[in-house]
């Protein structure tokens, strides 16, 4: 931990400008002008004047998206696994319930974890977050973040699914004796993954802290 | 304040200071990393980098797994998992386990291979800078963790169902997740940035 300075402040508060690709700080303008075009001086990446812009807006779409989409993902098959040309289609479920079955609970438990749990805990925790935002809520806005920060880390995860369903109809292809099968389902599932990390990294995460500052200055005053 | 620094996910105000090594200085509001002192990052970063390169040259090359059935045999490198889905009819999916398997994971340490020789080099910063930008950017789409974890769920799925061989490439790609794993936790972040811009950085 490092020693914040006699009295800590905000970027916001200092009248700062924070590039959000390499952090470097730099002064606005002294005159605004909404045509010109902002570059960080240190990796040249645009800087935004307006804080946040419509990341609020593009999140909830793709996290209503991802929420549709979500249904056809789990309720479709996601393989087929034909042996002696006898056809068993099988969901994201139906691949953890078999796992269970054959006794291989830690692998079931990894699975269930990814595929099921992961893609639910992102989408009620960008819900969350997107609905303290629009609330100003200054409650908890530190494990909110923490939310964020796990969200955002965990969401790649779910893809493992999508990547079995890749190896064994890679793999297991015997003609007529043995062969697997992608299904529509693991293409829904795929977008979902997408569609969720594309939300939780629009989200600007510093309109946490600007609700929680913007209610904190209202109650002040 | 001298130096100033924001935190990059909350952007609260601190003075920059130099940490000794292994020491990490984290947001008091939001509890994020700001940055952690590393010696010799450059240095060490270099010789993974390198070593990625090469390991991931190698689970290329050779076949990952090996499936036999009855006489016949269908083996599988780490492109043919990647384009599976091509052959089911979902060219999408494909086009995305291609890239997040392939193309990123190579983008990414060739261009982090750039960036640090920029900086053991002294080298003009422009390129690597826009690099060290589209690293940043195709990080989280960079997956070959998560397919090592897809590669152990399709062993255990099989080993009931048929005879199934571990390829070479097995076993160096295991080698790259550790590899790229001690990359990400040598590299910082912060520590680069400044570098690149000819700043005082640990």
């Amino acid at each position: 931990m490092i020693p914040a300075g006699a009295h800590p402040v905000t970027v916001h508060q200092a009248g700062l400008l924070q590039c959000r690709v390499c952090g470097r700080l730099t002064r606005p303008p002294a005159a605004y002008d909404p045509g010109l075009k902002l570059r960080c001086p240190r990796c040249s990446a645009a800087i935004r004047l307006q804080q946040g812009g419509n990341s609020i807006q593009i999140t909830w779409a793709l996290l209503v998206a991802s929420a549709i989409l979500y249904i056809p993902a789990n309720l479709m098959p996601v393989m087929s696994v034909y042996m002696l040309g006898k056809g068993e289609p099988s969901t994201i479920i139906g691949g953890v319930v078999h796992l269970l079955k054959g006794g291989q609970w830690p692998l079931a438990l990894i699975v269930f974890v990814a595929s099921i749990v992961v893609p639910l805990l992102k989408l009620f925790a960008l819900t969350l977050i997107l609905v303290t935002i629009h609330r100003r809520s200054m409650w908890r806005t530190r494990e909110r973040a923490l939310l964020y920060r796990v969200t955002e880390l965990v969401g790649r995860w779910s893809m493992v699914d999508v990547f079995v369903i890749a190896i064994l109809s890679g793999l297991v292809r015997f003609g007529g004796m043995a062969r697997i099968e992608a299904n529509i389902g693991a293409f829904f599932f795929a977008v979902v993954v997408v569609l969720t990390m594309l939300s939780a990294r629009t989200l600007d995460e510093h309109l946490l802290w600007e609700a929680h500052e913007a209610r904190a200055e209202e109650e002040e005053a | 304040m001298r130096d100033p620094i924001a935190c990059l996910e909350c952007g609260q105000l601190y003075g920059y200071r130099t940490l000794s090594a292994g020491e990490t200085a984290t947001c008091v509001r939001c509890g994020a990393v700001l940055y952690q002192g590393r010696r010799g990052m450059v240095e060490r970063a270099l010789a993974l980098t390198a070593t990625g390169l090469l390991l991931f040259g190698l689970t290329n090359a050779f076949p990952m797994l090996a499936l036999r059935a009855q006489g016949s045999a269908v083996e599988m490198r780490l492109f043919d998992a990647s384009i599976a889905f091509w052959r089911e009819g979902f060219p999408a999916v494909a086009v995305l386990l291609f890239l997040s398997t392939i193309a990123f994971p190579l983008l990414e340490l060739a261009a982090l291979l750039v960036v640090l020789l920029t900086l053991r080099l002294d080298l003009p910063r422009s390129g690597a800078i826009v690099l060290y930008r589209v690293l940043r950017e195709i990080r989280p789409w960079s997956m070959l963790e998560v397919f090592m974890l897809g590669v152990l769920v399709s062993v255990v799925k099989l080993g009931d169902l048929a005879t199934l061989s571990l390829g070479v490439a097995f076993w160096t790609f295991c080698a790259l997740i550790v590899t790229l794993t001690a990359i990400r936790a040598v590299l910082d972040p912060l520590t680069i940035w400044r570098r690149l811009g000819r700043e005082p950085a640990t």
